[in-house]
């Protein structure tokens, strides 16, 4: 019988130490045993906060919604009574502002208290704080959508403005083809001067056209650029993936509309060395339209990395070579990688010391690069390639800096060699340590890697 | 249309028997001693099976959820989803389903049994009120021990996903703790764990009619039990649904 | 006509049905005390029921029940918890409490009906068992005793509170003849002993023609005869008559 009771008091004394114990974890994290002011606010749009609603200061828990009231007109404010721990009471100055903000991906809207001036007073208990009106997402991304559509139809205008431009150049081309023949034909200068004169409108003409379209393409850009900042004020997009992949999309359009122009004009320009002139110029145009869309990969770049989740990009492969160490990129998966086919190559092929100190590439070190590249085959045109260096000289200074230098010199050479677009290929300085896992303990020369996701 | 009669009647029946169970039980004299018993029955051996299968649970929901928050990058949700998941509904329901199989069976088997070997007879003979001596006890002991069970089987479900999270994240147990509770609220932790005395109080009574009112001698032992399990199951679940409603009108916040 | 001071439970135009099925039709009969009444009769013709009447572990639908001159019909619990102490009850298979030990088992009534000290209980449960020849079970569960020691401690249970009167629902049956007669043993030294009147309702007319000085057949809920052994013997009702002169062959 006392075993009975024994048995019977254990469950029951543990039943309510645990039932203690979850009420002091709950209570604990609604700071009901501490101490409180009371605050208010206002807000003409609740985005979804409502009675019990986490309130943060400065990013820290800090209490609940304890009351809403209703307004009683379409120009009322919803008046919000919030709950703050005394310990930040601190951080609570007249000139805070209290913003609605929202948990991660799927998380539920919360108040943020922000802290204020260190001028400001300590608002009081039961003050009124100022409040900035929430941005709703679909706002957000409607106004981002039509910003992605107006720059979609500006580049594509962009396209159709320059295969005018390009017409006209033919036409130029044409007119100097001409000109050279009939100067060959022995045909008068009067009539060179004649047609020298028409060519020169004409390609005056072309250039201006292609000018205002770059512009157009820089003005674009600006506005994603607002739209980015907008993005990044708010924390927190919801649908960004989608709005990710327009940009992109819309930056590879943009992409490709410039390299059809570039092979157009390499077409139009190859065979005839008196059109350089007006090619050069056409050139310039181009380097200024791939500015502008470089401008747009760059914001894109930046969303990455200024965005909640750096590991929901990471998890896509999405990596910027310059914000990894040597050290993690030795472990990134993507990298260190034995699926990733890579090809090695020694020093002693690749380099030779140059007339002024340097290291240069050896001609029997290009034609390595070469039966490299040619051995990737055709992924090494559609996947990012990592170009990594190796030292393995005495100090560890030295061989950061050598390989570097080692990387930098071999990607040039790819770079200038071969189409591959310029953001497809890094470099990364090893020192002397390649990553593990790929069967070489150390390597002094050269790398290439082709980022192969699989 | 006599079968819609005898369910009607059946549920009056029941009824009166709920009744009977609430006035009973705040009726003097209280038979103290067989509350302890029963509640010895029903709480400590069902311990062992409520701590394993909340553990096992708790274990095999985190497996489960973690790929999906993980496509979302939402790793950190792990620990609050777990614990919500556990202290708002699988904790109540299946230590309330536990429990019926387990001890629902038990009375409905032992109840009928007394019945049919004429003990419930014999104790009446002592002037002993066999329902309060019978019957009282076990609901009430249902009723206190399972508000309890519910707790462990959380609490348990907590460590068994904690353990698991552990082994594929290396999470620190405080940092796990933290998050579980971070969106736990009284509202959502009380009133669920209390709702569960609803369902002892069914478990107790449903089980107890079956066995108490039986007529069927030996046969009648066996059916009190299936049908105690059966029928006690299915209204904690449905009452389970009523239960909700009620919490969300009575605690709006934790209607999302 | 017996003295009312000496009668020990007494029926009067009892009537008891469940649903349609009328089980005791207009039922009276007496029986003093010191006496013992067998009830023979056909499966289902109302005999426990007769025993639970007394006991009023049911109420008859109309008619008295009178047990040591109090009428048990109308009273309240308060009433048949005095009532009770005067009774004991041997259920046919015993009806020990499957939870308790058998000292349990026979301690509950003292401790519930009487106001005996703990020591008290002692002396008295183990005297009892003693009597049963039980003395050295009193810690066994009711599951580890054969079927002939369930119901001695069934019978030990119905006289621990020292009844004046015993009822006894086929005290003999599922036993051997030997078993049996060790039963009634028992009770006939209650009844010589303890001037207990007995209530024992039976299949066993072999036992019945040993132990009782009245005996009464029930038939379809009819009382069809009462009295000694000889005069059911030569009663007018066949059923009667069959019953007693087909045991007397057994």
């Amino acid at each position: 019988m006392s075993r009975r009771y024994l048995g019977v008091g254990i469950f029951i004394i543990v039943g309510l130490v645990l039932f203690a114990l979850g009420i002091f974890l709950v209570g604990s994290r609604h700071e009901a045993f501490s101490r409180h002011v009371l605050l208010y606010t206002e807000f003409t749009d609740l985005d979804g906060i409502a009675k019990g609603s986490k309130v943060q200061v400065s990013g820290m828990d800090a209490g609940q919604v304890t009351r809403i009231e209703v307004p009683r007109s379409p120009s009322g404010h919803f008046r919000v009574q919030m709950k703050v721990d005394e310990q930040l009471h601190g951080l609570v100055r007249t000139d805070s502002v209290v913003t609605v903000d929202t948990e991660g991906v799927v998380g539920n809207t919360f108040l943020t208290i922000h802290s204020g001036s260190l001028n400001a007073a300590i608002a009081q208990a039961g003050s009124v704080l100022q409040s900035k009106p929430p941005v709703t997402m679909s706002d957000l991304l409607s106004h981002g959508l039509g910003i992605m559509n107006d720059a979609d139809a500006t580049i594509k205008q962009v396209g159709g403005k320059l295969n005018v431009a390009l017409d006209g150049i033919n036409g130029a081309v044409g007119n100097v083809n001409d000109l050279l023949l009939g100067l060959k034909e022995g045909r008068g200068p009067a009539g060179m001067i004649l047609r020298d004169e028409k060519m020169a409108d004409q390609v005056r003409e072309t250039m201006s056209n292609v000018q205002s379209t770059t512009s157009n393409l820089n003005q674009a850009s600006g506005r994603v650029n607002v739209l980015v900042a907008n993005i990044q004020q708010r924390d927190l997009p919801q649908k960004l993936d989608d709005t990710m992949t327009r940009i992109r999309s819309a930056s590879t359009r943009a992409d490709e509309t410039i390299q059809k122009v570039q092979q157009s004009l390499a077409q139009a320009l190859g065979p005839d060395a008196n059109g350089v002139t007006a090619g050069q110029n056409v050139s310039e145009a181009l380097a200024n339209a791939n500015v502008a869309t470089g401008n747009m990969a760059e914001d894109t770049e930046a969303l990455k990395h200024n965005f909640f989740f750096k590991g929901f990009f990471n998890h896509r492969g999405y990596y910027t070579l310059a914000s990894l160490s040597p050290e993690e990129y030795r472990h990134t998966k993507l990298f260190g990688s034995t699926q990733s086919p890579r090809v090695w190559l020694q020093a002693d092929t690749l380099f030779r010391h140059g007339p002024h100190g340097p290291e240069e590439l050896t001609p029997n070190g290009k034609h390595a690069i070469d039966a490299a590249v040619a051995s990737f085959g055709n992924p090494i045109f559609t996947h990012p390639i990592v170009i990594e260096g190796y030292s393995d000289a005495a100090t560890p200074a030295d061989a950061l800096s050598w390989s570097y230098a080692r990387a930098q010199l071999v990607r040039n050479y790819v770079d200038a060699r071969y189409p591959f677009t310029t953001k497809n290929i890094g470099v990364m300085p090893l020192s002397a340590t390649p990553p593990p896992g790929l069967g070489h303990d150390g390597w002094s020369g050269i790398c290439i890697v082709v980022a192969e996701k699989k | 249309m006599r079968w819609l009669s005898k369910s009607v009647e059946f549920v009056g029946k029941v009824g009166l028997f709920g009744l009977r169970v609430v006035v009973d039980s705040l009726r003097p004299p209280f038979e103290f001693a067989q509350c302890f018993r029963q509640l010895a029955e029903v709480g400590n051996k069902s311990l062992a099976l409520v701590v394993v299968s909340g553990f096992a649970l708790g274990a095999v929901m985190t497996l489960h959820t973690r790929n999906t928050l993980v496509t979302f990058g939402a790793t950190s949700m792990i620990p609050a989803v777990q614990a919500v998941s556990f202290f708002v509904e699988i904790g109540p329901l299946v230590a309330g389903l536990l429990l019926a199989g387990r001890v629902g069976s038990g009375i409905g088997a032992v109840l009928a049994n007394m019945r049919a070997s004429e003990q419930i007879d014999a104790i009446e003979s002592l002037s002993i009120d066999s329902f309060k001596y019978l019957v009282v006890p076990r609901v009430l002991a249902c009723v206190i021990a399972l508000p309890f069970l519910t707790l462990f089987m959380d609490f348990a479900g907590l460590l068994g996903g904690f353990l698991s999270e552990e082994l594929s994240s290396h999470i620190a147990p405080i940092l796990y703790l933290n998050r579980a509770f971070e969106y736990l609220q009284w509202s959502n932790f009380i009133a669920p764990t209390l709702k569960t005395a609803v369902f002892g109080f069914i478990i107790g009574s449903i089980s107890s009619y079956f066995g108490y009112t039986t007529d069927k001698g030996a046969q009648g032992v066996g059916e009190a039990a299936t049908n105690s399990v059966v029928l006690s199951s299915l209204l904690i679940i449905v009452a389970d649904v009523l239960l909700i409603k009620c919490i969300f009108f009575l605690f709006p916040e934790t209607a999302v | 006509m017996s003295d009312p001071k000496t009668i020990a439970v007494e029926f009067k135009r009892v009537m008891k049905s469940f649903g349609t099925k009328r089980v005791l039709n207009d039922v009276s009969f007496h029986i003093d005390q010191g006496q013992a009444l067998c009830l023979l009769g056909r499966s289902g013709t109302g005999k426990s029921v007769t025993l639970k009447l007394i006991m009023a572990l049911m109420r008859p639908d109309s008619g008295e029940v009178y047990v040591d001159q109090d009428n048990v019909v109308s009273m309240g619990e308060k009433g048949l918890s005095l009532v009770r102490k005067k009774l004991g009850y041997l259920f046919q298979d015993a009806a020990l409490f499957d939870s308790l030990t058998l000292y349990e088992n026979l301690a509950l009534p003292l401790s519930r009906l009487t106001k005996k000290s703990k020591d008290e209980i002692d002396d008295v449960v183990h005297h009892v068992l003693t009597d049963v020849g039980l003395g050295g079970d009193g810690a066994k569960y009711p599951s580890a005793l054969s079927g002939g020691m369930k119901k001695r401690a069934g019978l030990a249970r119905a006289l621990v509170l020292e009844p004046k009167i015993l009822l006894a629902d086929e005290p003999s049956s599922g036993l051997d003849r030997i078993t049996a007669s060790e039963i009634d043993g028992l009770l006939m030294r209650r009844k010589v002993e303890h001037r207990t009147a007995l209530i024992i309702v039976t299949h066993d007319v072999h036992g019945a023609r040993r132990v009782a000085d009245r005996v009464g057949v029930l038939d379809k809920g009819n009382l069809v005869a009462f009295g000694s052994v000889d005069e059911v013997s030569q009663s007018e009702n066949e059923v009667a008559r069959k019953l007693i002169t087909e045991g007397s062959n057994v």
